[in-house]
């Protein structure tokens, strides 16, 4: 028996969002099953079935959340709306002069 | 305006719908006992969901025929009494353990996907729509069945001979999906069946006796001795029966 991982995409477009587990004994049934837990009622287009133990898990701390103060690489550090304000006018006045009479 | 081929006459068309249905609906009323207490949770959900669409296609199947009998698709499923229905032998028995119901599961799918097949072909547009639409869900069920007869008969040898044996006593009773059907002379004639019952019965048989021999099934000769369609008369079936049939007799007419 292993768990499989689901992941359905409900629409074409949208992404493969994670729906859920399941336990089967083999590969093949875990498909089967799969339909049936998340897409019996018409849910899904299209789905992935992962076996738990083909996930990669990442969740070391001290790689996800270095220890070390980083907020100077956040954007929103910056004040950059009042700067793209200004390079719009700038760009729209620019526009209006050269299609002068 | 129903574009049923002229000449045919009720009960034969009665013979052919009502033996579809009922095996449809006593499978997946057997089958919707293992809700609950399937061997694990996923396949307790796969059994339901297919026993729930079996009973999707009895409703199909009845309700093809209420216009042209004038009779209720609830009365055909509870209103009548256990003989009366026309269900193939191989639905008389109880669901008794997973591998018998699977080794019942596994002739019955088999034996319904070529009659469907046959049926996606009628000169009834009505029955050849609906037939071939069930073909889209059926097929689901016989990969799953296939997985299941694999499984098995891969499983340790005492599980492994267990259901070697269920296959070889419910044999002669799933040849019973094929017995000729009373007013077949005239479902052939209109052409709302395309090829004898039996003509079908050989299809089946030819693709799923070698592989059950192949895995060492002892299928038994071929030898009717009980009734054609009798399975309402097997003893298992008058419990399943008072089980389903509660309600509707409980309050006759009742409207919800």
């Amino acid at each position: 028996m292993q768990v499989y991982e689901v992941f359905r995409q409900e629409r074409e477009g949208e992404p493969m969002a994670h729906s859920g587990s399941l336990l089967a004994p083999s590969a093949d049934l875990a498909r089967q099953y799969a339909r049936d837990f998340f897409s019996r009622r018409n849910e899904a287009l299209r789905l992935w079935v992962v076996p738990r133990s083909a996930i990669a898990e990442v969740d070391d701390s001290d790689w996800l959340k270095p220890p070390f103060d980083h907020s100077y690489r956040v954007p929103a550090g910056y004040n950059i709306v009042e700067k793209i304000r200004t390079a719009k006018a700038r760009a729209a006045q620019a526009g209006e002069s050269e299609a002068g009479p | 305006m129903s574009s049923l081929p002229a000449g045919i006459s009720h009960d034969a068309l009665a013979d052919l719908l009502l033996a579809l249905a009922d095996d449809e609906l006593v499978l997946g009323y057997w089958d919707s006992e293992w809700t609950g207490i399937a061997p694990l949770l996923e396949e307790d959900v796969a059994m339901s969901s297919m026993a729930q669409d079996e009973i999707g296609h009895a409703l199909a199947y009845y309700s093809l025929l209420a216009p042209h009998s004038g009779i209720d698709p609830d009365a055909y499923a509870f209103g009548r009494t256990p003989p009366e229905y026309r269900f193939a032998r191989l639905l008389g028995h109880a669901r008794t353990d997973w591998g018998f119901t699977i080794a019942r599961r596994y002739l019955y799918e088999t034996a319904d996907a070529v009659r469907l097949e046959s049926l996606s072909r009628s000169a009834w547009p009505e029955l050849a729509g609906l037939t071939a639409k069930m073909r889209r869900e059926e097929a689901y069920h016989l990969l799953h069945l296939e997985t299941w007869f694999t499984t098995f008969m891969s499983a340790a040898p005492s599980a492994a001979e267990r259901f070697r044996a269920n296959l070889a006593q419910l044999w002669p009773d799933a040849l019973d999906l094929f017995a000729p059907l009373p007013g077949e002379d005239e479902l052939l004639r209109c052409g709302i069946l395309p090829e004898p019952m039996s003509t079908l019965g050989a299809r089946w048989e030819a693709t799923v006796r070698p592989r059950l021999e192949a895995a060492s099934v002892a299928v038994p000769l071929n030898s009717a001795t009980l009734p054609p369609r009798s399975g309402g008369q097997h003893p298992d079936f008058s419990w399943l029966w008072n089980e389903m049939t509660m309600v509707y007799r409980l309050e006759l007419g009742a409207v919800w």
